[in-house]
């Protein structure tokens, strides 16, 4: 059987930044993606986690044609998104669309949400303004809101609402594809669990495809087809959630699980299985980015950076992934 | 003797005639060497209740208790430079934002050695030798590596796990007998988390101090905490030890807000979440803050509020409390269910 072309195709993707380090020193340079490749179905959901540092949000800026990367492949819907000239760009750009992490922060306070949901559609489209006005509307009512909200501003809502109204808004342009940043860090328990049956709900109503970034292990278990687990710029385990959290094959993987910390484990289990810090991403060290806080470094993790290969269904890149698996 | 005594903490802010309850009748006690959690979303008034243990509230903030004890001094009737003189020494907090807590304008070494110089031991007081040593010490405590030269470090050069610990060193400087953590891994990341974790509760154990552990993460309480007071809209709703609360939540929100994490909802398509918003000031309900929100809600609980009853260590406030079975008890029926104005 052959699948249909993936929506989102990203191949060896590398984003570098020149950092400025006083005048007389070189400038160091930040390998914030550093040859990352993955791709997204229509209607998947695909989630990207790791720590701070790690590169998720600035490959959500690669994805969305926010920047242009300093390398690699973008392909949306089988068009090349980084050589793309400002029409394609401008054509494109309504198909991804992206959610932030603070509602607080991503709402224009000085809009009303009727303002706020029809402005992607004033930008994007020629529709006239009872068109956009029915738009938002039937928008409103698909995210749980009612239609009296239209009229209020951001400050008259709690935060789970607001983060439906910058859904709502994302959706606007009729994305295939949207970006979610950290969609429910921000918000509470009981309110997060509601932010969440609602990006699924809609994922089964329109088939959009979610990039969805997150810290939180708990919530991508949740919500994910698939998962990469990026360290320092890289991607070190890609596969589908059931192999991920089941048999975690990156050491990384592994110790992430084990710092989640969960109700069901049962009190005061041992926690602690890493060691140190995320290393400064100007200065990572040789070899493999992960060997010093590693409990399975040998001397050639020191030395080579591993690739990231097949092992069974999942993509690992570990010298010793094989290994450990036995 | 309790560490700690707390009975009909109030807290209010606002106008007299129509103040913000920010805490509404808290009672919790806490011994010595005692890890205590406490949980809820946020405006649920856990950290309010923090700083009013530390007498941090400030006016126009009021604080009201039937009882509010330390070792058996009374917190609220006492002077002013006797309060001063128990915090920061035997009582010591922790923040969330551990880079918002340090002062960016000094040393790590100074900023360790103040509390020394303020609260110190006699020989800590006099000699600037002494109290260097004993932060060299704290930072050795908290594991941090290369100690040594971290001590002339400003908090910009360290890494928000490492300001953490920072904190924490500061913190147990005087050796302090209750620790009050507020949300002390929020803002760090789940491996970093794990180990700040970890180091909390290695010190609490070598120490024998008291932990008052503030925290949204229901996880991080079950892993660590003895017993766990969870708070809503202010108002503590259920106290009860760790894991039992857990595994039988007596009180309504206890039991739905377990149930919408996600770790207990695999491989089920949606999550259980709970409908509506946490009050506000101005929406408060008449009864039973939880009414709107409540599966279990009757015409008595929009009503009436319910007290905080049962034996101490177990309380709950809820007229129809949760069996085993996670069923509401005392004679509650599906057909009472007012169907409350839910979202």
């Amino acid at each position: 059987m052959t699948r249909p072309p993936p929506l989102l195709e990203v191949a060896a993707l590398t984003r570098h930044y020149a950092v400025p380090r006083g005048m007389l020193r070189a400038k160091g340079l930040v390998r914030a993606l550093d040859g990352v490749s993955f791709s997204l179905h229509e209607g998947a959901t695909l989630a990207v986690v790791g720590e701070s540092g790690c590169g998720k949000s600035t490959l959500a800026r690669q994805v969305t044609m926010i920047e242009r990367p300093t390398a690699g492949d973008i392909r949306l819907l089988g068009e090349d998104v980084v050589h793309a000239d400002r029409a394609t760009l401008k054509r494109l750009r309504p198909v991804v669309q992206m959610v932030f992490q603070n509602p607080y922060a991503s709402l224009n306070p000085r809009k009303n949400v009727g303002t706020l949901l029809e402005e992607p559609l004033r930008i994007n489209t020629d529709l006239d303004a009872t068109a956009r006005r029915d738009a938002a509307q039937a928008m409103l009512a698909k995210v749980g809101l009612r239609p009296e909200h239209y009229q209020r501003y951001p400050h008259m809502f709690s935060g789970g609402q607001r983060q439906r109204i910058a859904v709502g808004r994302s959706l606007m342009p009729g994305p295939r594809l949207l970006v979610a940043d950290e969609p429910v860090s921000a918000l509470d328990v009981s309110i997060q669990a509601q932010v969440l049956n609602l990006l699924m709900d809609l994922q089964q109503e329109l088939g959009v495809a979610y990039l969805f970034i997150s810290h939180n292990l708990q919530v991508v278990r949740h919500i994910a087809d698939a998962v990469a687990v990026m360290y320092l710029g890289r991607i070190v385990e890609y596969g589908p959630k059931a192999m991920v959290f089941q048999r975690p094959a990156h050491p990384y993987t592994r110790a992430l699980l084990a710092s989640t910390p969960s109700i069901g484990a049962g009190a005061r289990r041992q926690r602690g299985v890493l060691t140190g810090d995320l290393p400064s991403p100007l200065n990572p060290p040789p070899g493999c980015a992960f060997h010093k806080r590693c409990g399975y470094a040998v001397e050639r993790c020191r030395g080579e950076a591993p690739k990231l290969e097949a092992l069974g269904d999942v993509q690992v890149a570990c010298h010793r992934a094989a290994e450990l698996a036995a | 003797m309790a560490l700690l005594e707390i009975e009909g903490l109030t807290v209010e802010f606002g106008e007299v005639r129509a103040p913000l309850l920010a805490v509404d009748d808290v009672s919790l006690s806490m011994d010595n060497g005692e890890i205590v959690g406490c949980v809820g979303e946020s405006g649920s008034g856990k950290s309010v209740t923090a700083l009013a243990i530390m007498g941090l509230i400030d006016f126009p903030g009021r604080v009201r208790a039937k009882r509010l004890a330390f070792a058996g001094h009374d917190l609220l009737g006492m002077r002013d430079a006797r309060r001063r003189a128990l915090v920061g020494k035997d009582i010591a907090m922790i923040f969330q934002d551990p880079l918002a807590s340090l002062n960016p304008c000094f040393t790590v070494a100074y900023q360790l050695a103040e509390a020394l110089r303020v609260h110190g031991t006699a020989a800590e007081r006099r000699s600037a030798r002494v109290r260097r040593d004993r932060a060299l010490e704290l930072l050795q405590q908290v594991e941090i590596p290369d100690a040594e030269a971290r001590l002339n470090a400003f908090p910009h050069q360290l890494s928000g796990g490492m300001a953490q610990r920072v904190m924490i060193a500061m913190a147990i400087a005087c050796r302090p007998r209750l620790l009050i953590a507020d949300e002390p891994t929020t803002a760090l990341d789940v491996t970093v988390q794990a180990q700040v974790l970890d180091l909390l509760c290695r010190l609490q154990q070598q120490q024998g101090m008291a932990l008052l552990l503030i925290t949204h993460d229901l996880a991080v309480v079950a892993e660590t905490a003895q017993r766990v007071a969870v708070m809503y809209a202010g108002r503590q709703v259920e106290t009860g030890p760790v894991p039992g609360i857990f595994a039988a939540p007596q009180h309504p929100y206890t039991q739905a807000l377990l149930a919408a994490l996600p770790e207990h909802n695999r491989d089920r398509a949606r999550l259980n979440a709970i409908p509506g918003v946490v009050p506000g000031q101005r929406d408060r309900p008449a009864g039973c803050l939880l009414s709107p929100r409540c599966d279990y809600a009757t015409q008595l609980c929009n009503d009436e509020s319910p007290a905080l009853e049962g034996a101490p260590g177990r309380q709950v406030r809820c007229h129809f409390p949760l069996d085993g079975e996670g069923r509401p008890t005392r004679g509650w029926m599906p057909m009472m269910h007012a169907a409350a104005g839910a979202d």
